[in-house]
């Protein structure tokens, strides 16, 4: 891999002039902007639709079907959450506070909401990239190992990646927890204090995408080994590990690249079942409450922090993909 | 929403599979049960299946609340499983005889675990603050509507006014809802004090590591337990750690593996194999209160007809449901009142029998006796409905529970329509009165339960968007009258021939399809002993609780 940077670093210094700074400076600001813009519209479509979903936050606040507030614990609830306002006026206010910074009080936690996504930001945040590290280790040593070699061990490869990639989460959660953690008991069914409790919750996420990833590489490999410039690769007389790992993985890997900018986003979401399953904190069971609690400070919160995570794993794509990529240089930075 | 309903379904299957692994490991272990002397010291792992959202039992009063109230603090009297009130943090009292003032006498030696003294200054801090509209109490604070103020004549003499007579007060005074707080830190903001609340009880809050774990530690000085504990002084235990484990399966299985020592919430599917294994122990209560049911809206077509109403209940088969859905581990409710409610009756159960020739019968007198190809009653060309809006948060096992009931249901010719709908869906069809059978319990030690879930006063003056308690919209001013008659006096056998009959109005009116009481269930390993309900609700408590590691 150090080859590939510092091959990319030495032909991006060369390529650099005054001008060229110029210009990448211009396409950040405008990719910043365009994030912001993104943020903004994100609390925006949030904030109306959990005001068009049918219910009553008060309500789900104060207990939902057996409970049994006062006409004035009623009203000051309301009046404390400034639901009292036009709508116009709650959007209004809100928006103006988080562009202050201030990201507001959660109706459902009774916590500040940057306190609720501090104490759970941590957990998600390391589930996530421990699943997208371990399904790209999982996905290139299945595709590497067994694409194009002997049709036994081909059809291996590709009958496992294809059942990875169809096992549900929490199926597998269970059965790797019925396994591991109750059976064999090497690993702890429950929590997140330590690495080894990440481990079970971190393969349950990681071997579908290993799937999907292994499957989209494959596919590439094959094409990439079939091009002319492998042939003559070969013919130069490099042996057939350089050959696959410097010079046709560096084509099949693009595709894959981008998809893991969408499998952060898709992360997010099974992490909340995965959370659950073993006891994990995190952003996902957060997320999940405070929508069905219709609590708007907490969702628009957490959904920013989703979107900006988001942001930034596309952003961290497109840069690993000029990396491996330099001819890509000039239309991606 | 959809996507937490697609793990919850097959918990049912998957738990088997959890639990392969640990028949061997159990199999090693001999079971070590008996009547030993207690331990002092040593942890206690207890694991729940719900997180409280505020560690304040006054603020909203939901029901993981209570439990963890139980630990840190005392209440006010004390309720014995048979219902009688006694004495905890009030010594005595009297109560006037237009029933509005109660006048406590309270203990004169007990203190706050933040340094505080207990006195009647401090209960009029607390009822104060569970009265207080920015408390956002909804439980506790919908429990003492009538409560007008406290009056400290001596320190420790507290002299409480009420708006009307409400016999049930020292009833929900019972309750862990009301548990009394340490007025210092009742007074800081109220988010600060769901976070560390501070009680009398023999346990007190060191830290809430949110969607992890609350850890408590021994009070050293207590000396206020209730007359319904086994012991006196200060706990047996050093600490507790209180975790959440919201899978069922998982929650289980680190009980049978003796990674906790008490679990709450045991799935029914597991309790079965938890009686066969011999490390294991299960505690089960009912909860007082009106049973889980469906209540039916008696305020539109056809189930503002009587004779409709009963023949839905009569179609149910809610015995064989149970059996099915909980494998024989849950029981029928035998009536508007669960059997650990003070003053319920099970006389008239035989009114909420499956008799589906009675069913036809009514329905035919009712002018249902048109049936289209599939069977369904029509009537003016209309068929025959039940819309039944079930929110998710009730869990996969209601809704199996009404699947059961639709099965049986359609064999007299109801055409039951079970919409599964997320939380805040749910609250609004409840709201706008639009649904014909809605699932539903309240938990409460008192019968006055009556008077919330079906008295004419709860049909939804009192709220934003439509809030009413009364959800099968019951107005009767027969009915309304008992119940409130039965605040108006002390004398226990007064009371129960008011609400005897009470119970016989709404059973004759065919309310609510009963299913089964709601129940605390645990699951305690051979490590932990000690371990009973605090009868006022059935809930926790580990003051008594010793472990042997």
């Amino acid at each position: 891999m150090s080859s590939v940077t510092v091959s990319a670093a030495g032909t991006a210094a060369g390529l650099l002039s005054r001008r060229r700074i110029g210009s990448a400076g211009r396409r950040v600001l405008s990719r910043v902007l365009a994030a912001v813009l993104v943020l903004f519209a994100s609390a925006t479509v949030t904030f109306f639709a959990l005001h068009l979903t049918p219910g009553d936050p008060v309500r789900a606040v104060l207990g939902g079907p057996t409970a049994n507030p006062s006409p004035a614990t009623i009203a000051a609830t309301i009046a404390e959450f400034g639901l009292d306002q036009p709508l116009h006026v709650q959007y209004g206010l809100y928006m103006s506070r988080l562009a202050s910074g201030n990201l507001g009080m959660s109706f459902s936690q009774r916590q500040p909401v940057v306190d609720v996504i501090a104490a759970q930001v941590g957990p998600t945040l390391q589930l996530m990239a421990s699943s997208i590290v371990v399904a790209w280790l999982l996905a290139l040593a299945s595709v590497m190992a067994t694409t194009r070699r002997h049709p036994l061990l081909q059809g291996l490869g590709s009958a496992l990646e294809t059942i990875s990639a169809a096992l549900p989460q929490f199926w597998l959660a269970l059965v790797l927890l019925a396994i591991f953690a109750f059976g064999l008991r090497w690993f702890p069914p429950q929590g997140n204090q330590g690495a080894l409790s990440l481990v079970l919750p971190t393969l349950a996420l990681a071997l579908p995408l290993a799937g999907f990833l292994a499957q989209v590489t494959r596919e590439s490999l094959e094409l990439a080994l079939d091009q002319p410039f492998i042939l003559s690769a070969r013919t130069r007389g490099l042996s057939d590990g350089a050959v696959r790992w410097r010079h046709a993985l560096r084509h099949a890997v693009l595709p894959g690249i981008s998809l893991s900018a969408w499998a952060v986003g898709s992360l997010i979401g099974n992490a909340v079942l995965v959370e659950v399953i073993f006891s994990r904190q995190g952003l996902g069971r957060v997320l999940y409450q405070a929508v069905t609690r219709q609590d708007m400070p907490l969702t628009i919160g957490v959904t920013l922090l989703v979107t900006l995570v988001y942001i930034l794993a596309s952003a961290a794509a497109d840069l690993i993909f000029v990396l491996v990529d330099p001819r890509l240089k000039a239309q991606h930075l | 929403m959809m996507t937490l309903n697609r793990w919850r379904q097959p918990a049912r299957t998957t738990s088997l599979l959890a639990s392969v692994g640990l028949a061997a490991l159990g199999a090693a272990i001999l079971p070590a049960f008996g009547a030993d002397e207690p331990v002092k010291g040593g942890t206690l792992i207890y694991a729940t299946d719900r997180e409280p959202t505020c560690l304040d039992p006054h603020v909203d009063g939901d029901m993981p609340q209570v439990f963890i109230a139980q630990q840190y603090t005392d209440s006010l009297v004390s309720q014995d499983k048979d219902g009688n009130i006694g004495p905890w943090l009030a010594k005595s009292w009297t109560v006037s005889d237009d029933g509005k003032t109660y006048t406590f006498k309270l203990r004169d030696d007990v203190k706050f675990t933040n340094g505080e003294k207990f006195n009647a200054a401090a209960l009029k801090a607390n009822l104060d603050h569970i009265k207080n509209p920015a408390t956002q109490s909804s439980t506790a604070g919908g429990y003492i509507q009538q409560y007008v103020k406290t009056e400290t004549p001596d320190e420790f003499t507290a002299v409480v006014t009420l708006s009307k007579p409400y016999a049930a007060f020292l009833e929900v005074l019972a309750q862990g809802f009301l548990g009394i707080e340490a007025p210092g830190a009742l007074a800081r903001p109220r988010n600060e004090n769901c976070e560390t609340p501070v009680g009398t009880g023999p346990f007190k809050i060191i830290k809430w590591d949110r969607q992890s774990q609350i850890v408590l530690e021994r009070n050293p000085d207590y000396n206020s337990a209730p007359p319904t504990a086994a012991h006196q002084g200060p706990a047996y235990l050093d600490q507790v750690i209180w975790k959440f484990i919201p899978e069922p399966s998982v929650r289980f299985a680190s009980l049978a593996s003796g990674d906790v020592d008490v679990i709450e919430a045991v799935p029914p599917e597991s309790e079965a194999e938890a009686e066969q294994n011999p490390d294991l122990k299960l505690i089960i209560a009912d909860r007082p209160g009106n049973p889980t049911n469906g209540a039916i809206n008696t305020t539109r077509a056809p189930f503002d007809d009587i004779r409709v109403r009963e023949a839905f209940v009569r179609s149910a088969d809610i015995s064989s449901a149970l059996d099915s859905v909980f494998f024989g581990r849950y029981k029928r409710a035998p009536g508007p009142l669960s059997a650990a409610t003070p003053f319920a009756t099970p006389d008239f159960k035989s009114l909420y029998d499956y008799d589906p020739e009675r069913a036809n019968a009514l329905l035919d007198e009712a002018g249902w006796t048109e049936k289209d190809a599939n069977g369904i009653r029509q009537k003016d060309g209309k068929p025959l409905t039940i819309h039944v809006p079930i929110g998710d948060f009730q869990g996969p096992a209601e809704r199996s529970l009404w699947e059961q009931i639709q099965a049986t249901a359609i064999g007299t010719g109801f055409d039951v329509q079970l919409e599964p709908l997320g939380f805040s869906e749910w609250l609004d069809r409840q709201a706008t009165w639009n649904y014909d059978v809605i699932p539903e319990y309240w938990n409460t030690n008192t019968a006055d339960v009556l008077r919330i879930v079906l008295s004419s006063e709860f049909l939804g003056a009192a709220g934003s968007g439509g809030y009413h308690q009364n959800a099968s919209g019951f107005k009767n001013a027969e009915f309304d009258a008992l119940v409130n008659k039965a605040l108006e006096t002390q004398d226990p056998e007064a009371r129960r021939k008011l609400y005897y009959d009470a119970q016989k109005i709404v059973a004759s009116n065919f309310l609510q399809v009963l299913t089964f009481p709601q129940s605390t269930r645990l699951g305690v390993y051979k490590t932990a002993k000690g371990v009973r309900l605090e009868p006022s609700l059935s809930v926790t408590t580990l003051y008594d609780a010793w472990v042997q590691k």
